[in-house]
């Protein structure tokens, strides 16, 4: 219980810095509308049902790069030492988890949203939009399970945005994949309860990479 | 003598893995079986309205039997439990018969499985090889079987003929092992990376040997894709194809090489030592669920995983696993070689450079 509670204050305390600075989590959310609104752009407005489809992955990729690459001011010398002291390392890695997983939650609301408003409703013919809205979240939640970990090691390595892509990217790939399978199965009209295993496989990976967090975090966490 | 014996055992096994590699024949096989026009077999008889038909072998022996031998070579069709025996007509050579395709207008399928049975190349098979047309089809028409033995190959130490792969087999000795030796080494790593961050530190010779172990792995990573996507051209048509055993290898190969990225952008030994071992681990589990676990769950064109046509089970036979299982042992051995090579080799390195600067 008093571990929930920390965790509990951990995420509290993460979305009041965010809550603070107005810009971070606004500059975000134009970041995603404006690569949606390219989309819209660069196809025209009728857009073939597998490019919709390649289309969303692509966007909330590049976004949830983006969220993750955000400065994070717990990751600064002074407020380390602060934390090395305070909290153990397990909470922290579940609280920062958690805070990712409801910002690219976030992210990938708006991004559907955004291609709903922009790019239309187009290749749901046979299926239900939500269905695709659930694997759009399950999704936002795997990468913010993996991108947790990567911008931990990443930061502590000082390497910044390009660090972050280069350890990100290719982990990123078997995600991208189930998904644009889940989402490509969806769109040409298979049931869903036919293409729920990709789902399944997804939320299995998302806990390899939580209990890898919670395993290996620790040793990142003293210097 | 005695310490050095694995090395010159690993080095003997490979001399003698690409000797026999290159050496071993390739078994016999079918190749094909068509239709020949009646312009084209001058004594065919004008009254003879059934089709006759060409098989055509590879590396086969057909005519190297002896007069009272001759009439030996046994054309079969096949469909589910269905046998019908075609009148071999004349042998043109070791690899060419013409085979006299007689048969009733009712038939139980379209599609037959051709065999030859032979004393000397065993019984051959090619799959879907006869295709009718004309016939008309009744699901459940069915006739008397004739009774017929199969026979194994009297050839001694070939590799197995497979349908589409041909001579490309060969390269079973050197595409699987490198994956092997891959999963040793990286294996290694894994271990070395425990054993740093358990050391909290207080020594660096995990971390050197983490290091080597990636570097070789890698090598033998990037040549494992290498000659796959040799065999992918000569079998599959393409260069790479999207499959999840592939996409697995190049993924593994990629973080393998954000490892070395990692590496080189922190400068703190301790704080290197200890980010590099953390995302070792994380790789290795990335190895583990991509190459082993990942391709078991999806189909897939590569051998040994989901339904795939050619090579199932492995098609390891005798003469294969006499050559398959030293290459495994031999390029394992010349792997864990060249890892410790190279961790002298980055020691020496980095005391050069102590010294200079």
């Amino acid at each position: 219980m008093l571990a929930l509670q920390k965790i509990y204050h951990l995420v509290q305390h993460a979305i009041r810095i965010e809550i603070r600075n107005k810009h971070g989590i606004l500059g975000l959310l134009i970041f995603a509308i404006a690569a949606v609104y390219v989309c819209y752009q660069t196809t025209g407005s009728s857009v073939h049902s597998e490019s919709w489809n390649a289309l969303i992955w692509v966007v909330l990729l590049f976004a949830a790069f983006n969220a993750v690459s955000k400065p994070w001011a717990d990751d600064s010398a002074a407020m380390r030492s602060v934390l090395f002291h305070t909290v153990s390392p397990q909470h922290w890695i579940l609280a920062r988890i958690i805070y990712y997983t409801l910002m690219l939650c976030a992210m990938g609301l708006a991004v559907f949203l955004g291609f709903v408003i922009f790019l239309g409703l187009e290749p749901f013919k046979s299926s239900s939009p939500l269905h695709f809205f659930l694997g759009v979240e399950l999704t936002a939640v795997a990468l913010a399970a993996l991108l947790a970990l990567i911008q931990a090691i990443a930061s502590r390595a000082g390497g910044g945005f390009s660090l972050i892509s280069v350890l990100g990217l290719p982990l990123i790939i078997p995600i991208i994949l189930i998904s644009t399978r889940f989402g490509s199965d969806l769109i040409s009209g298979m049931a869903f309860a036919d293409t729920a295993h990709h789902l399944l496989f997804l939320a299995t990976l998302t806990g390899g990479f939580v209990a890898l967090g919670y395993i290996l975090f620790p040793y990142l966490w003293r210097d | 003598m005695i310490h050095r014996s694995w090395k010159i055992i690993g080095l003997a096994l490979l001399v003698y893995v690409a000797a026999m590699s290159f050496i071993v024949p390739l078994g016999p096989g079918l190749i094909d079986f068509q239709r020949v026009t009646t312009t084209e077999r001058l004594d065919a008889s004008p009254e003879q309205d059934a089709p006759f038909y060409e098989l055509i072998g590879i590396g086969t022996h057909w005519n190297a039997l002896n007069e009272e031998q001759s009439g030996q070579l046994k054309c079969i069709l096949k469909h589910e439990s269905q046998l019908a025996e075609l009148p071999v007509v004349s042998i043109t050579d070791d690899q060419h018969a013409i085979v006299k395709v007689d048969l009733p207008d009712t038939l139980p399928s379209k599609s037959w499985d051709v065999f030859v049975i032979h004393p000397i190349d065993g019984t051959l098979l090619l799959e879907n090889g006869l295709f009718l047309e004309d016939q008309t089809i009744e699901e459940n028409y069915s006739w008397t079987n004739p009774s017929i033995e199969q026979l194994e190959s009297t050839l001694t130490f070939h590799f197995p003929f497979q349908p589409r792969i041909f001579e490309s087999i060969r390269n079973l000795m050197w595409h699987v092992p490198m994956w092997f030796t891959m999963f040793v080494l990286m294996g290694i790593g894994f271990v070395a990376s425990i054993k740093q961050l358990s050391a909290q530190n207080k020594t660096f010779q995990f971390d050197d040997q983490a290091l080597a172990s990636v570097q070789t792995g890698i090598f033998f990573g990037a040549l494992g894709l290498l000659t796959g996507s040799l065999w992918a051209r000569y079998t599959w048509g393409a260069w790479w194809v999207d499959d999840p055993q592939l996409n697995g290898a190049l993924i593994t190969v990629m973080v393998y090489a954000g490892y070395l990225v990692l590496r080189a952008s922190v400068q703190n030994r301790r704080q290197r030592a200890q980010l590099s071992a953390v995302y070792n681990l994380f790789a290795f589990t990335i190895l583990v669920i991509l190459l082993m676990v990942l391709p078991r769950f999806t189909e897939s064109l590569h051998p040994g995983k989901g339904g795939n046509p050619g090579f199932n089970t492995y098609d390891l036979d005798s003469t294969l696993r006499w050559v398959f299982y030293p290459a495994v042992l031999g390029w394992i051995l010349w792997g864990v070689w060249m890892y410790r090579l190279r961790l002298q080799f980055n020691r020496l390195d980095e005391k050069l450079k102590r010294i200079l600067h």
